[in-house]
C-alpha cells in the first residue's frame, strides 16, 4: 500500500479549519454542560419530589437515546423552529450540551452526595442557609472529587463532536469525510483525522491530570 | 435559655424520643449521660433542628423551633455545636474555619473575623496552627479547633455532642480543659458525653436518659453517689 502524503498536505488548511470549529464546538459545548449540569444536579436532588421529577426525566431522556438521534431532531425538528435557515454548528453545540449536561449532572451528584453528611450540619449548625453550605462548603470539596470523572466526561464529548459531520457541521471529521470523498481514499483522510483526535484526547488528559495535582497539593499541607 | 417541652422524635417505627421534657437556665452547665440507643444525641440534635421535631416544643431563648415563622438559621447563629467527628471543613486553613460563618452568615469584616479568630485560637492554645490545613492536625487539636469555630458566632448556649468519643484516650484531657475553661467563663452548656468524671467535675445537673425518656436528674454528686432508679443505678455501676 503506497500512503500518499500529498492528500493529507493539501488537506491540511480544511482539516486546520475543522480543528477549530471541533475545539470550538467542544469547548461551548464543555462550558454549557457544567453550568446546566450543575443547575440539573441540584434539582436532582431536591427534598420535594416533584421538584426532582422533571430533573431525573431529562437525565433519563438525553442518557436512555443516541446521541446521534438527538442531534437529528435538534437540527432537523427543533432548531429550524428558532431559526432559518438552520445551522449545523448552533445544532451540534446544543446538542452536545443538552447531552453533556445529563452526564455531568450524574457526576456532580455523586460528587455532592460523596461529601461526608457532617459537613452539610457543620455548616448548618453555624447558621448557614442551605444554599450557602452548599456553595462555601459541600461545592468546593466536591469539584475536586468530580475532576477525574468530569475529565473522562470531556474526551468522551470531545469524541462525539464528530457526530456533527452527519449534520455537516464543518469540523474535524466533515472535513475527513469530505477528504475521504473527493480521492475515494480511506487511509489517508481516516488516519490524519484520527492521529488529530488522539493528539486532543491526550493532551485533555495532561491537563485534567495537572489540574488534580494542583488541587490536591494546593489544601493538604 | 432552652425549655423543652414533651419532645418526640421517630425513625420510621423506631421511637428514640419518647417525651422528653426539660428546662435549661442560663450559665447552667447540663450533662447527658446514657447507653448507647439511649436517644441522648438525638435528643441534643433536635435543640437546634439537626432532626426534625415530631412533636412537643423546643424553645430557645424564647424561639420555638417547631413554630413554621421561626427562622431557625438566625436561632443556628445563638446556639454553637460541637460534633463527635469534628468535621472541620478540610478545604479551608484553620483561621478560615473559625471566620467563615462569622464572615458570611454576621457580616463581620474579614480583618475583624480573623483578630477574633486569633484571639479564640489562642484562647484554646491553637494560635500557631492558624494557617495549617484540619488534616495536618490531631484529633484533639481537630476538636479544640471546632470549639473556637463555634464560640465564633458568639453563642448563647453551645451544645456538644460527644466531644470526646473519637479522640484517643491521651487527647480527651486537653478538649475538657477547653470546655471546662467554657463553663467557668459562665457559657450555658448541654454535653452528651460518657465522660462521667468530667460530669461530676463540671455539671451543675446530670441528666440519665434510657430508651428515650429521662430516667433521672440530679446534681452530679447526689445522682451518682446515690442513684434512685435500678436502670441508672445499673448503667452506673458498669461506667463507673
Amino acid at each position: 500500500m503506497d500512503f500518499r502524503f500529498d492528500i493529507v498536505t493539501d488537506y491540511m488548511p480544511f482539516f486546520l479549519q475543522g480543528l477549530k470549529v471541533t475545539l470550538g464546538v467542544s469547548l461551548a459545548g464543555v462550558l454549557a454542560g457544567l453550568i446546566l449540569g450543575l443547575f440539573i444536579a441540584l434539582g436532582k436532588m431536591s427534598t420535594n419530589r416533584w421538584v426532582r421529577l422533571p430533573f431525573n426525566i431529562y437525565i433519563n431522556i438525553f442518557r436512555g437515546t443516541p446521541l446521534l438521534v438527538q442531534l437529528l431532531i435538534i437540527h432537523f425538528g427543533v432548531v429550524p423552529l428558532f431559526m432559518t435557515p438552520s445551522n449545523p454548528v448552533v445544532s451540534l453545540v446544543i446538542g452536545l450540551s443538552l447531552n453533556a449536561a445529563a452526564y455531568i449532572a450524574e457526576i456532580f451528584r455523586a460528587g455532592i452526595q460523596s461529601i461526608d453528611k457532617g459537613q452539610m450540619e457543620a455548616a448548618r449548625s453555624l447558621g448557614m442557609t442551605r444554599v450557602q453550605a452548599m456553595k462555601l462548603v459541600i461545592l468546593p470539596q466536591a469539584f475536586k472529587r468530580v475532576i477525574p470523572p468530569l475529565g473522562n466526561e470531556f474526551i468522551v464529548l470531545l469524541k462525539e463532536s464528530s457526530l456533527g459531520s452527519v449534520l455537516a457541521a464543518p469540523e474535524l471529521m466533515y472535513w475527513g469525510r469530505a477528504a475521504a470523498g473527493q480521492y475515494i481514499r480511506v487511509w489517508e483522510p481516516y488516519l490524519t483525522v484520527a492521529l488529530i483526535y488522539l493528539v486532543l484526547t491526550l493532551s485533555l488528559t495532561y491537563l485534567m491530570n495537572y489540574v488534580e495535582r494542583r488541587l490536591s497539593t494546593d489544601d493538604q499541607r | 435559655m432552652i425549655s423543652v417541652k414533651n419532645l418526640k422524635k421517630s425513625f420510621g417505627d423506631n421511637e428514640v424520643l419518647k417525651d422528653i421534657s426539660l428546662d435549661v437556665s442560663p450559665q447552667e452547665v447540663v450533662v447527658v449521660i446514657g447507653p448507647s440507643g439511649s436517644g441522648k444525641s438525638t435528643f441534643i440534635r433536635c435543640l437546634n433542628m439537626l432532626e426534625t421535631i415530631d412533636g412537643g416544643h423546643v424553645i430557645v431563648d424564647g424561639k420555638d423551633l417547631t413554630d413554621k415563622k421561626t427562622n431557625i438559621n438566625k436561632v443556628r447563629t445563638d446556639v454553637g455545636m460541637v460534633f463527635q467527628h469534628f468535621n472541620l471543613f478540610p478545604h479551608k486553613t484553620i483561621l478560615e474555619n473559625v471566620t467563615l460563618a462569622p464572615i458570611n452568615v454576621r457580616g463581620v469584616k474579614k480583618s475583624e473575623a480573623e483578630e477574633k479568630a486569633r484571639i479564640l485560637l489562642a484562647k484554646v492554645g491553637l494560635a500557631e496552627k492558624a494557617s495549617a490545613y484540619p488534616d495536618s492536625l490531631s484529633g484533639g487539636q481537630k476538636q479544640r479547633v471546632a470549639i473556637a469555630r463555634a464560640l465564633a458566632m458568639e453563642p448563647k448556649v453551645m451544645l456538644f455532642d460527644e466531644p470526646t468519643s473519637a479522640l484517643d484516650p491521651e487527647m480527651v484531657g486537653e478538649v475538657l480543659e477547653v470546655m471546662k475553661q467554657l463553663a467557668k467563663d459562665g457559657m450555658t452548656m448541654i454535653v452528651v458525653t460518657h465522660e462521667m468524671g468530667f460530669a461530676r467535675e463540671v455539671g451543675d445537673r446530670v441528666i440519665f436518659m434510657d430508651n428515650g425518656y429521662v430516667v433521672e436528674q440530679n446534681e452530679p454528686k447526689a445522682l451518682f453517689d446515690a442513684p434512685q432508679h435500678e436502670r441508672t443505678k445499673s448503667f452506673l455501676s458498669k461506667v463507673l
